[in-house]
């Protein structure tokens, strides 16, 4: 299957699993201490001892891209997760039970969808990562759990509606309705003939709402509501960008590694969505 | 009198996922001013490709096309692009199966048919206008005027076939071709879009390429009928004359699979068993001796060549029918 | 109302307007009156869900706004500034009262740190205008580079330049345009100094200002949009390419640039329309990272502002300001492409 991928393809494939293969061993390689800092400050790509330099703290921005790809792919990874999940079982639920449920969800989608999702998420966060006392910050644990269930919320209704479409067209095919006229159970339906033609094409978007993950967690982080401190890719961004004239490298490392993530992403959803897309136009 | 069109062994081929696929094989043909050809076969039979290959119509990549056609002594095939694209419409025209899906759905019909002779013959607005009044009027539609500012969709099957035709001789074409005009057609309807294109034929004194799967449809409008057969000529012959003197047996069982009036009701129309041959495959021996009735050992062999009987009559049969060897 | 009397939201309103009289009495049939009805219905539960949402979420903000901006003032004046805004009512009420505000235009107050109030209103009169227009020259930029850019691609459908320029284009849909903002503010404005990268300049002070201004964030809210408009195009214009139609098209013997323009373009189109749409409210109020950069102050800003200084009155009539403008440009968008491709007039949907 990996043979027939174009090269584009491969390669997001195998930059994807290096981002991955870091944010799950990044700490056992032999990389320098992401919080030492160094003597040497704003240094170059391929500075002796520091692969892609240094920032203007003098932090090795190498093995802070290694220690912030767990963050940013975690963070990316669980919320995708679980708003796939939910928004997938909603989707269904609301395709193939019609009616009432599904004007209900279909509101409830187009209400969250109405609010741009940065905004949305932005409002989640200051309100759930907010300490009753304003002066002390929220542990950092508590901001990425507050960060993932905000993002969850953001990712339910993209992928609920996309699920009900496309379970919308899988529960008018004639061998659904074949399956419902010789007295099949509906869950045993939903089980054996909308899951398994509904998957694919949720598989795909999870790949594309990944990259838009990792996009709201840098803006997030921008905006100084992010993991903080140098943590994941985007504090990272946040933190390069009040050096931006002195140290510009400390900004574009993590620049590149996020939008190669985010093209690798879209990629690889797309690869899955053409594949899917000529399985049905030859059948 | 000088051929006006002249097809000279044409040959089409597609590259597909399963192979070459051989749509048209080696098709000669020709045809006089003013003179009328029904090609008539089963779907898949190659004569929707062939029509549009001799228009030079076939745009897709993977088509491979050889052979000649000459109109009024110029080889279209030699022809650039452009060249080509100064033919169409003034002098070849085509008429669409499904008028349905060849008109455009989001364009008034008044700017679909005034497109040609404004772009084409250089008129100007207001001449093209009162031009399409004129076509509408000759495809007999009423209130041309209002039909002008409709769109296809509010348009019934008939009238977009009608509106078609209008399109298609809107650049007085020398030749017209029809790509199974009444397919989509009701019934009752076929017969006056027939009526039409024939009556618009002798008016304008167009020469015709009627294409379809329906011997009854060509019967009555054209000078001669090609039968055509995985992508063959497989019998050509003045309509009368194969009428009369059916010679291939595919034409025999085509023409017993049509209903008639006598027959006894209650009775099972006879069939043609079988289907077309692969066209991806190589083929030995006759195309259709795998459902010919008559086919002994030879036809699975060798291949007839096309032979002509006499009366302008060709076929492509070891055994014709009525001949006694 | 006050900002009613900027012109491009003048415009927008009357368009608005016409389209909603089209949809209305349009078609004469009933049918058509009560799916217009319906869809309205639906409009208007997402617009009051969304706001109803916000309300509820902004209210679960750790310490109240009473708290934070009237701790300045003794016992007494405090409790009487609370009830004058209303601050003491509960979720529902305080809701609806709201709701009756805004919908006689009325957007609330704004608190100023140390008590006291200014209307919201104010702050919407001058960032509103600067986000309609900050969305509509990304728009009309991204519209004006995509539409050749997919025809181009779809026309050369899998030939080395349709290749060249959609990768081209895959990569520009995947760069964050934060990114890209951060990236072009370092190099054209901060190292060649060719444009400013921080304010705006409105057009009243020198247009040429105001444009020089704005290049760098309609660049980068550009790129990402008109990646994803060519190939929304693209594909729709290579399904479109398959039809009898433009086989017809061809055989009139016209150029291909006239096929392609006069014929397949407007049928191609609609997809574009509706993602154009759906764009938009989040042009004007989603823009939070680029406005914030380039410190635009446009709604983007003022929403995060907002957040950050727990203004829910006020960001709750941001939020539907934007929800609004969302629903009116779809309901725009459907009556654009009822007149570009008369086949939706006819679906039943």
């Amino acid at each position: 299957m990996f043979k027939k991928l174009s090269l584009f393809s491969k390669l997001s494939v195998l930059w994807v699993g290096l981002m991955f293969f870091f944010a799950i061993a990044g700490r056992l390689l032999p990389i320098a201490d992401p919080t030492e800092f160094f003597e040497v400050q704003g240094a170059g790509l391929f500075s002796p001892g520091h692969i892609l330099g240094t920032d203007m703290n003098g932090y090795d921005l190498f093995a802070n891209i290694v220690v912030g790809s767990r963050y940013s792919l975690l963070i990316a990874i669980f919320s995708v997760g679980f708003g796939s999940l939910i928004g997938g079982i909603l989707g269904i639920a609301a395709g193939y039970l019609r009616g009432k449920t599904d004007y209900v969800l279909s509101v409830l989608f187009n209400i969250f969808l109405s609010i741009p999702n940065l905004i949305l998420s932005l409002v989640l966060i200051a309100v759930l990562a907010t300490s009753s006392d304003p002066n002390e910050p929220a542990s950092e644990t508590r901001r990425i759990i507050v960060i993932i269930i905000s993002l969850t919320i953001v990712i339910i209704p993209i992928l609920g509606r996309i699920t009900r479409g496309a379970t919308l067209a899988w529960t008018s095919s004639e061998f659904v309705v074949a399956a419902k006229s010789m007295g099949m159970k509906d869950m045993m339906i939903i089980r054996r003939h909308i899951v398994p033609n509904v998957l694919p094409s949720i598989y795909a978007v999870a790949f594309l709402a990944v990259g838009i993950v990792i996009v709201v967690e840098g803006s997030l982080s921008l905006l100084g509501i992010g993991v903080g401190n140098g943590t994941s890719w985007g504090s990272m961004l946040a933190r390069a960008q009040g050096d931006l004239e002195y140290a510009p490298i400390a900004l574009f490392v993590p620049l590149t590694f996020l939008g190669l993530t985010v093209i690798a992403c879209n990629q690889v959803g797309d690869a899955l969505r053409q594949r899917l897309d000529s399985r049905e136009s030859k059948l | 009198m000088s051929e006006l069109l002249k097809v000279n062994n044409l040959d089409v081929r597609f590259d597909t996922a399963r192979g070459v696929l051989h749509a048209v094989k080696g098709v000669s043909f020709d045809l006089k001013p003013g003179e009328s050809l029904g090609i008539v076969g089963e779907s898949g039979s190659g004569k929707t490709v062939l029509s549009r290959a001799t228009m030079g119509l076939l745009t897709m990549s993977t088509a491979k096309k050889s052979g000649s056609v000459k109109l009024n002594d110029v080889e279209l095939t030699d022809l650039s692009r452009s060249d080509l694209r100064s033919k169409w419409g003034t002098e070849m025209a085509i008429v669409f199966q499904d008028p349905m899906t060849a008109l455009n759905p989001v364009r008034r019909i008044g700017d679909q048919i005034a497109e040609g002779p404004r772009i084409r013959l250089g008129m100007s607005k207001k001449d093209a206008k009162q031009r399409a009044i004129e076509l509408l009027k000759m495809v007999q539609i009423a209130e041309p005027e209002k039909v002008l500012k409709k769109f296809p969709l509010q348009l019934s099957g008939g009238m977009r076939q009608r509106v078609m035709i209008a399109i298609a001789i809107a650049c007085n074409p020398e030749i017209l071709f029809a790509d199974e005009p009444t397919t989509a057609l009701d019934v009752t309807v076929q017969a006056q879009i027939l009526g039409l294109i024939s009556s618009l034929r002798k008016q304008l004194n167009m020469s015709l390429v009627l294409v379809t799967h329906d011997l009854g449809v060509v019967a009555g409008h054209t000078d001669k009928i090609a039968v055509m057969y995985a992508g063959e000529i497989v019998e050509m012959a003045p309509t009368k004359e194969l009428f009369s003197n059916v010679r291939m047996p595919y034409t025999e069982a085509l023409l017993n699979s049509i209903p008639r009036i006598t027959n006894q009701s209650g009775i099972r129309l006879p069939v043609i068993e079988g289907r077309l041959p692969d066209p991806t495959l190589p083929q030995n021996g006759c195309g259709f001796s795998a459902r010919c009735k008559y086919a002994t050992e030879k036809c699975h062999t060798e291949r007839p060549q096309l032979v002509d009987g006499g009366n302008g009559h060709m076929y492509r049969c070891f055994f014709p029918l009525g001949v006694n060897k | 109302m006050a900002f009613i009397a900027t012109g491009p939201f003048d415009f927008f309103c009357s368009w608005l307007f016409v389209s909603i009289c089209y949809r209305l009495f349009g078609g004469s049939k009933l049918r058509k009156l009560n799916q217009t009805l319906q869809a309205f219905t639906k409009l208007v539960l997402v617009l009051l869900g969304a706001t109803f949402l916000l309300s509820l979420i902004v209210r679960l903000l750790p310490g109240s706004p009473a708290d934070f901006y009237t701790n300045a003032l003794d016992e007494e004046g405090r409790l009487a500034q609370i009830k004058d805004l209303g601050l003491d009512r509960n979720v529902i009420s305080g809701y609806l009262h709201w709701l009756f505000d805004f919908v006689r235009g009325d957007f609330g107050p704004f608190f100023m740190s140390g008590g006291g109030t200014r209307p919201t209103s104010l702050i919407i009169s001058q960032a509103v205008p600067r986000s309609l227009l900050i969305m509509l020259y990304v728009q009309v930029v991204s519209l004006l580079i995509s539409i050749p850019l997919g025809l181009i691609t779809a026309y050369r459908a899998d030939k080395a330049t349709d290749r060249v320029i959609s990768t081209a284009l895959f990569t520009g849909s995947a760069i964050p345009g934060f990114a890209l903002a951060l990236a072009l503010g370092y190099y054209l404005g901060v190292r060649l100094q060719m444009f400013p990268t921080i304010g705006y300049v409105p057009m009243s002070e020198g247009l040429g200002e105001h444009f020089k201004h704005l290049v760098l964030p309609v660049i980068s809210l550009s790129v990402p949009l008109c990646a994803s408009y060519s190939r929304i195009l693209r594909t729709e214009i290579i399904s479109t390419l398959r039809q009898d139609f433009v086989t017809m098209a061809v055989s009139k013997g016209i150029s291909n640039s006239r096929v392609l323009v006069k014929h397949v373009l407007r049928p191609s189109s609609t997809a574009l329309i509706t993602t154009a749409s759906l764009n938009m409210g989040g042009l004007i109020g989603g823009t939070v990272i680029i406005d914030q950069i380039f410190a635009l102050g446009g709604m983007g800003q003022q929403i995060t502002f907002a957040v950050f200084a727990r203004q829910y009155i006020a960001l709750q009539s941001y939020i539907a300001l934007i929800a609004v403008a969302f629903i009116l440009f779809t309901v725009l968008a459907d009556a654009l492409i009822g007149v570009v491709d008369p086949r939706t007039k006819n679906r039943n949907v």
